[in-house]
């Protein structure tokens, strides 16, 4: 199998504020932790170019890409407490959503392989109309959409340790994504409960498994096996795309949840076995803020896709949180008979 | 006619927060209603040694008391989410608020500029009335 680490930021961009922890040395974590798996010819860059504005007006508003381009040109600044942008911000956040792109055109080209998206700005929070949390362009998004465009079935998974607020907003009410989230609750961004589930023409579309802090990777594969499977099997992906960050590791200063890099290898075997085929397969770098957790979780995740031995920690077993699972399947089975049985209430709304 | 019951103003200990926040403690002791100070916890802020949100709290209820409104009457509400966000679902239950009060500039926003205004976005998606106070205004007389 071939790993293919499409990149859309190779130090050419200079999307950086001191002291902030969504900073170029993430990518350069990144790239070690894929030359630690020394793996040879099976190893194949792309360097993408920037995303065409008619792949990201199927998730942003126009006006909005006009706004931060124009704020970035200015000189850039704070787009909201967490998010800034600079000079160069709106070359490196579209060259990031370009290669999600890049990466899903290479594996359709090949048939084979896997693709990582090594691209900064992260994109899972930013809505169509808004950036937030460190995020711009939902990269993650502007892929699944220009899939599903074509007709495809596109599968999200999100194993951030935050909500992807913004890529579930997005595809609410889009029969052709299904998106499954597990993240840290009570955490930013506040969204992510198991009541919501999607809009009227996508009922059950969504599925959120908020997770207690403390929670190990158990506890995430069992919320996958437990609450998501069912929607995965009925919805029968053609395509699976991952927002893989890495800021569950226990060691991340963001989050508390208690996973180890070895969790990563796991949840990446289990969500490799949704894809219908090889070459359907795409993961996009999302949070992971320790530098050391996020090389060696890049490392175990790719080298378990490629069913190497790769895997320096352990995968973990004990922490809280099975119960938060098993409320969060009754809680969404609920919700999704009364919203089949009447008219989508407040609680359901993205 | 909504009965106006609870004022949600957005905090963040910027110079135009407090000045929405006077502002709306004013008017709250006029009408008699209460007044939730919301404050947005963000990504940053979640990290450990940076949250100030004890010395925030201390500092609205300080206004507060100096716009001599009841303290029965505030309450603080520290919320998950982006400023805009976590201010639009405070039109919802459990704080069910029927008037959002911001100032005009928070922390870090650039004057001039729509994009990373938190009031700005607000008016666009909230779903009750909204007062944008200028800054600089001392309070509901001036």
């Amino acid at each position: 199998m071939v790993v293919l680490i499409v990149s859309g930021t190779t130090g050419e961009f200079d999307h950086d504020c001191a002291g902030h922890p969504e900073r170029p040395a993430r990518i350069e974590a990144v790239m070690a932790g894929v030359d630690d798996l020394r793996l040879g010819t099976d190893l194949e860059f792309v360097l993408a170019s920037a995303a065409d504005r008619a792949s990201l007006e199927r998730v942003h508003t126009p006006s909005y890409l006009d706004e931060l381009a124009a704020f970035c040109s200015e000189g850039g600044g704070d787009l909201d407490p967490d998010t800034y942008a600079t000079a160069d911000s709106w070359s490196a956040a579209v060259r990031a959503a370009g290669a999600g792109l890049a990466a899903i055109d290479t594996l359709r080209q090949r048939d084979e392989g896997v693709a990582f998206v090594a691209a900064r700005p992260p994109g899972h929070h930013a809505v169509a109309d808004r950036a937030m949390g460190f995020c711009l362009i939902n990269n993650v998004a502007v892929a699944a959409a220009a899939l599903a465009a074509e007709g495809e079935r596109v599968l999200i998974v999100d194993w951030d340790v935050h909500h992807g607020n913004g890529t579930q907003a997005i595809f609410w009410d889009d029969p052709n994504v299904l998106y499954v989230s597990t993240h840290q609750w009570p955490l930013f961004p506040g969204t992510g409960r198991p009541l919501q589930i999607g809009g009227p023409h996508a009922l059950g579309g969504t599925v959120n498994v908020p997770l207690p802090r403390g929670a190990t990777g158990d506890v995430v594969r069992q919320a996958i096996d437990e609450v998501a499977l069912p929607a995965i099997d009925e919805f029968e992906p053609t395509w699976v795309l991952v927002s893989a960050g890495f800021d569950a590791h226990r060691a991340d200063p963001m989050a508390e949840l208690a996973l180890s890099s070895g969790d990563f290898g796991d949840l990446a075997r289990v969500v490799a076995a949704f894809a219908p085929r090889p070459g359907r397969l795409a993961l996009f770098l999302e949070g992971g803020y320790d530098l050391g957790a996020l090389r060696m979780s890049v490392a175990t995740t790719l080298g378990a896709l490629l069913g190497g031995p790769y895997q320096p920690e352990e995968p973990t077993f004990g922490g809280p949180g099975t119960e938060m699972v098993q409320q969060a399947r009754a809680e969404r089975v609920a919700a999704v008979r009364r919203a089949q049985e009447t008219a989508p209430s407040e609680e359901s709304s993205p | 006619m909504t009965v106006l019951q609870t004022i949600a103003v957005g905090f963040d200990g910027s110079p135009d927060a407090q000045v929405a926040a006077r502002w709306a403690f004013q008017l709250a002791g006029q009408v008699g209603v209460d007044v939730v100070v919301v404050h947005a916890v963000g990504l940053l802020e979640h990290v450990a040694g940076t949250g100030n949100a004890a010395e925030l709290e201390d500092m609205a209820r300080d206004l507060a008391a100096e716009a001599g409104l009841e303290p029965a009457r505030v309450r603080w509400h520290l919320a998950d989410g982006d400023p805009c966000s976590v201010l639009a679902r405070a039109a919802q239950s459990p704080i069910s608020a029927d008037l959002l009060v911001v100032g005009s500039r928070g922390h870090g926003a650039r004057a001039g500029l729509l994009l990373g205004s938190t009031s700005h976005e607000l008016a666009e998606h909230s779903s009750v009335p909204l007062v944008i106070v200028p800054a600089g205004r001392a309070g509901l007389d001036h």
